[in-house]
């Protein structure tokens, strides 16, 4: 209460000031962060210039000569940016949006088990996806999908049905990356969510069992509407990087084959083909900056959005 | 829940005290580290009499010279190591430190190495590893003054035509490696199996065809090839290994291929045709698609996680095709101690097209970055690698007695295995400062030198002069479109190349349609007009 | 009343098992083939395919691994010490950051959250960053390169906030302010108690994240015995890749022999062994009801 009226009282005074005279621990606890930030995140900062420079090592960074938007000229020129941009947004909204619904959905599960050695066993397994590499990841995958004795197709012709030619036919990689992806990611993003349900606080779901609750109204009426912040702030924080792929799924899964590109390429595999021969720093540089600009404005709008709405969900 | 609480919060202040714990020592092991990571901060006033000038250079000063090479360090390197410092103490003043990029994303280091500024005194340069670009760009100090003043012995040792080989605009910027190998590819199968089918011998395409059919229809369980997906660069070929092949049936232009498409005759090399636009490109293609469709190789094999090398040493494929003479006596020494009674055969890619050239001088070499304090001595150390016998020994094979031993018919013999041996031969990976004069090889490279010498021997086999690695590409007039192309044809050719198109003929249309899209037109006229006036600069 | 609570107890219970049964053995599988294929012969691998048991037993694979003991050995010390340190000094700064970053009398909150967040947004590409380390803080070859550049990082921050804002009620802070204790204290006797499962979880994620990291080694170590556990399997791995990719006209053939399949998978259960066991140990701080209990006791 106290905190809200000098809250108003103060308004005029700028934040910052108003900490550095009030909060004087608070600020100190926070500058290992800042101090972090700053050096190992905004020092290098300066290396955005190479995008609009043509790279020599007499000149380095600032001497090179200044070609302008040149670097950028690459992305625009075999006509496919805009596929591409859409195939890495729609991807990395299914991976978000599915991936986190089932995370909340087996976290749920998880909680509210009868037996908790069950749940402790197949939650430590439900790890073990994310520690297989996806240069493995490509080879079972391949196992799995390969024409000739791949398992899928091995089990087909055993029910006499027309073996599939998999690594022809781009629609299906559309679900085989998701899956991959929320394969390998469910354990991670469970624990979050598991975490977030054991730090609600107990008492609600007891007053919930004195009012006759039964567990599925206990899951819709408090478990859910309690972690729909984590979900916002999971949310909002992988906005910024929507322009950014998962490279090694996709490159392990799929690699250089041109068939399934329509379906299958990002930006991330696009710029990594473009560049690999010979690596041109302006280039590489340029690229990134596209999907940065990108990812700003989309998370400096949402957040806008959600702010208008609810202050308590914004990330910032 | 007390008892975790306390152990919880004790950890933490175990952590308040081991981050000040970290930030000590990091504090001294940075002061250790400047005297290592920068060598001039480590010039020590020289305490050693051996100061006297030699070749003309200043060695009054104690140095530690950074030279970097790829891939992996022996495990034996620290001993080697002191060994040659103590060495180069004496002759130099000076010691060295050799430091490796391992093979994990390589390139990506070696541009980090370069563009970082960091002091490096010799760094390795390849054609493969973009010196002419690098050097271009400025990543290296010339050496047309430092090499005879600090190296005069190298200077005249190595040939004139090499050192002229290595001059990117006028300049030279590399130390060329003098050693004349052959690196075409080498198409590998079993002679064991052809002789059991009876097919003819193999010496082109249409023989290939055969014993790849006998084996499809005979050997049920196996395959007959695997399309191994390599990557040939921006502009190169394609990624599979049979288009190429096809290509340079044509092009007779084995080492390193002009891009973008194009090919040309040794006879007449500044002549430019275009492969891409020809009939004989389409009949290729439909040649793969036939015998794609024929089973020749996986349906998806454009995804291809084995290593085609692996599968053939194993039996699943009867053919392969390595990359170069070397691979190919890998494949064999193995074949030889896990299935003495198969036979292996081979067809080098020279052998159909009847035209070889030997690597061009940049193939190998080292250079002195710009970040380099001790250009003289760098050079001068180098040269003791190649010309003085027991630095180049002691750097190529080991200690002799230890390492290796030399055999009454003047083989190299490792002792022990890779497993008891820290140090096998070239572990260092030198390829650059072998001395043909003094080389030593393995029993097992016999094969390969037997390749060399029926090349050497004529048998129908022009030997021409590699033209393309002196050749400095300005591509930045036509970047964009140059990327742009790389993209369309891991799209549109690679599949096409895997016989993975059923319509030949209108996939061929759309490849071309799309590489028009993407500016080739541009690039083609653009690389032909720079193509040409170097060949007229070299007077071909 | 009882009885139908007890009902769609059950209900949900049958179905929990039947879903998360599910979904463990889609997790298990593909793991239980790469430990199967480990323990199968090379020849057999590429010939038969994986398996669920080996259809030919060999331990090569793990022979090949552990020819020569000391480069495992070193890098398993490497990557245990970088770990441990890692995750216990990370944990500490960036709970603090969340603890600040929360506070809703703490009025730069925003600012500060977005100067973290930012840079997730942009980031100055790879080559200023290398230099700023090498050529400044003269980090190169060292065992801190592991360790302080991956201390914290955007994604921990924010969670960590969010984690204490829901099991902190700003009522508790209030009343301990009023109560005379200073930030540093409410942080050390009452936040930190109050969001074990959220410092379980981030402390999990940082020490993932040690565990399975290769990058930093690979642009910064030089020092093979300094090599993390990650990069030395990795680097075993990769160079068989690169030399594989090398195009015709390369005149590379290294010594070394390329691994096999085999050795690829038996990689990966070297790699993942210690720290599964491990994870059970962790586990303990995600018991229901921990944190209704730590305030009250």
């Amino acid at each position: 209460m106290t905190v809200k009226i000098s809250n108003k009282l103060n308004r005029k005074e700028s934040d910052l000031i108003y900490d550095f005279k009030k909060n004087k621990i608070l600020l100190l606890m926070l500058a290992p962060v800042v101090v972090f930030f700053f050096i190992n995140s905004y020092l290098p900062m300066v290396g955005i210039y190479y995008a609009f420079t043509k790279f020599d090592f007499n000149g380095g960074l600032f001497g090179s000569p200044f070609v302008g938007f040149d670097n950028f000229k690459f992305l625009f020129q075999s006509g496919t940016i805009l596929k591409i941009t859409v195939n890495t947004v729609l991807y990395n909204l299914a991976f978000i949006v599915i991936g986190n619904a089932l995370q909340v959905f087996v976290a749920i599960l998880l909680s509210e088990m009868s037996s908790r050695i069950f749940a402790k066993v197949s939650q430590s397994i439900m790890f073990l996806p994310y520690f297989v590499s996806y240069v493995i990841v490509g080879v079972l995958v391949y196992n799995l999908f390969n024409y000739e004795s791949g398992f899928v197709n091995t089990m087909l012709q055993n029910f006499n049905m027309d073996p599939i030619d998999a690594y022809s036919t781009p629609g299906l990689w559309k679900f085989v990356l998701v899956a991959l992806y929320i394969w390998k990611m469910l354990g991670y993003g469970t624990v979050i969510y598991l975490a977030a349900i054991l730090g609600i606080g107990s008492e609600y779901y007891e007053a919930a069992k004195i009012d006759g609750a039964n567990i599925f109204q206990q899951i819709r009426s408090i478990t859910i509407p309690l972690l729909v912040p984590t979900f916002i702030m999971l949310f909002l924080f992988s906005l910024g990087s929507i322009m950014r792929g998962q490279f090694d799924l996709f490159y392990q899964v799929i690699g250089s084959n041109g068939l399934l590109f329509d379906a299958t390429d990002i930006i991330d595999t696009f710029v990594f083909r473009s560049l690999k021969m010979n690596f041109d720093i302006g280039m590489g540089t340029a690229a990134g900056l596209y999907q940065s600009v990108f990812g700003f404005i989309i998370i400096i709008t949402v957040n806008w959005l959600i702010k208008r709405n609810h202050e308590e969900y914004a990330l910032f | 829940m007390k008892k975790g609480m306390t152990g919880f919060i004790s950890a933490l202040s175990a952590v308040v005290l081991f981050t000040g714990a970290l930030t000590g020592c990091g504090s001294s092991a940075d002061k250790a580290a400047d005297s290592s990571a920068a060598p001039t901060t480590s010039v020590t006033a020289a305490t050693s009499t051996a100061a006297a000038s030699q070749n003309g250079i200043d060695t009054s000063k104690e140095v530690e010279l950074q030279f970097y090479m790829l891939g992996n360090a022996p495990r034996d390197l620290e001993i080697i190591q002191t060994k040659v410092n103590e060495l180069a103490r004496k002759d130099l003043n000076c010691t060295v430190k050799f430091n490796y990029t391992t093979w994990s994303d390589t390139n990506t280091k070696y541009n980090l190495l370069l563009s970082s500024g960091q002091p490096i005194d010799l760094m390795f340069t390849a054609d493969w590893m973009n010196y002419n670009q690098y050097a271009k760009k400025g990543a290296f100090k010339p050496l047309d003054e430092v090499v005879p003043k600090a190296a005069p012995d190298l200077w005249k040792w190595i040939p004139e035509n090499y050192w002229n080989g290595c001059k990117v605009e006028g300049k030279i910027y590399t130390i060329p490696a003098t050693w004349k190998e052959y690196v075409p590819g080498v198409i590998v199968y079993r002679e064991d199996l052809r002789k059991k089918y009876g097919t003819p011998e193999i010496k082109d395409i249409t023989s290939l065809e055969a014993y790849l059919e006998a084996i499809k229809k005979n050997e049920p369980n196996m395959i007959p090839t695997e399309e191994l997906v390599a990557d040939w660069g921006i502009g190169g070929p394609g990624f599979t290994a049979w288009g190429p092949i096809f290509e340079q049936t044509h092009t007779s232009n084995f080492g390193a291929t002009v891009p973008y498409g194009l090919y040309n005759d040794y006879k007449n090399p500044s002549q430019l045709i275009d492969y891409w636009g020809s009939e004989e490109f389409v009949n290729d293609m439909k040649t793969l698609r036939r015998w794609q469709e024929k089973g020749f190789w996986s349906k998806s094999a454009l995804s291809t996680k084995e290593y085609p090398a692996d599968e053939f040493e194993n039996g699943k494929i009867a053919c392969v095709m390595a990359s170069n003479p070397g691979k190919y006596a890998t494949t064999l020494s193995k074949v030889r101690t896990n299935h003495p009674d198969w036979e292996v055969g081979y067809l080098s890619a020279p052998e159909v097209a009847g035209y070889v050239e030997p690597v061009h001088p940049i193939h190998n070499g080292f250079a002195v970055p710009k970040s380099s304090e001790n250009p003289e001595r760098a050079v001068a150390f180098y040269s003791k690698m190649v010309l003085d016998k027991t630095y180049n020994y002691l750097t190529e094979y080991g200690i002799e007695g230890k390492n290796y031993k030399i055999t009454e018919d003047g083989h190299y013999e490792m002792i022990g295995d890779t497993t008891t041996n820290g140090f096998a031969r070239e572990a260092m990976n030198g390829w650059a400062w072998r001395n043909p004069e003094i080389q030593l090889f393995d029993k097992s490279f016999d094969a390969v030198l037997d390749i060399f010498k029926k090349y050497e021997a004529g048998n129908g086999i022009v030997i021409g002069e590699n033209l393309f690695g002196g050749f400095v590409e300005d591509y930045a007039p036509y970047q964009a479109e140059r990327t742009a192309l790389y993209q369309v044809q891991s799209q549109y050719l690679v599949p096409l190349m895997g016989g993975f198109v059923a319509d030949v003929d209108k996939g061929a249309a759309t490849f071309r349609e799309k590489a028009k899209g993407a500016g080739l037109e541009k690039i083609q006229a653009e690389f032909t007009k720079q193509w040409q006036a170097y060949c007229k600069s070299i007077g071909k | 009343m009882k009885v139908r609570e007890a009902k769609s107890t059950i209900l949900f219970n049958i179905l929990a098992y039947i879903i998360v049964g599910f979904i463990t053995l889609l997790c298990l599988l593909p793991f239980w083939l790469i430990v199967s294929g480990s323990f199968t012969s090379n020849q057999s691998i590429i010939l038969d395919g994986y398996r669920l048991f080996p259809q030919e037993f060999s331990l090569d694979a793990y022979k090949a691994i552990f020819k020569i003991p000391k480069g495992v050995i070193d890098a398993y010390s490497v990557t245990i010490f970088v770990t441990v340190a890692g995750t216990l000094s990370g944990l500490l700064l960036i709970s603090m950051g969340g603890y600040v970053l929360q506070r809703k009398d703490f009025r730069s909150r925003n600012k500060f959250s977005f100067f973290v967040y930012f840079t997730t947004l942009f980031q100055g590409g790879l080559i200023p960053w290398y230099i700023l380390l090498t050529n400044f803080l003269h980090l190169r070859d060292k065992i801190a390169v592991l360790i302080l550049p991956s201390i914290m990082s955007p994604f921990l921050i924010i969670l960590m906030k969010n984690f204490i804002k829901m099991s902190v009620p700003d009522e508790i802070i209030e009343s301990a302010k009023i109560d005379g204790a200073n930030d540093f204290r409410i942080y050390y006797s009452i936040v930190l108690n109050l969001s074990l499962p959220g410092l379980a979880t981030i402390g999990l994620f940082l020490g993932l994240h040690y565990w399975n990291d290769w990058f930093m080694s690979m642009l910064f170590i030089d020092t093979p015995s300094k090599y993390s556990l990650q990069f030395f399997l990795y680097n075993l791995l990769n160079g068989a890749e690169f030399l594989r990719n090398l195009s015709q006209g390369a005149g590379v053939y290294d010594s070394v022999a390329i691994p096999t399949e085999t050795t690829k998978l038996a990689m990966a259960v070297v790699a993942v062994g210690p720290i599964i066991f491990l994870y059970p140990f962790i586990q303990k701080y995600f018991v229901k009801g921990l944190t209704i209990g730590a305030v009250k006791g």
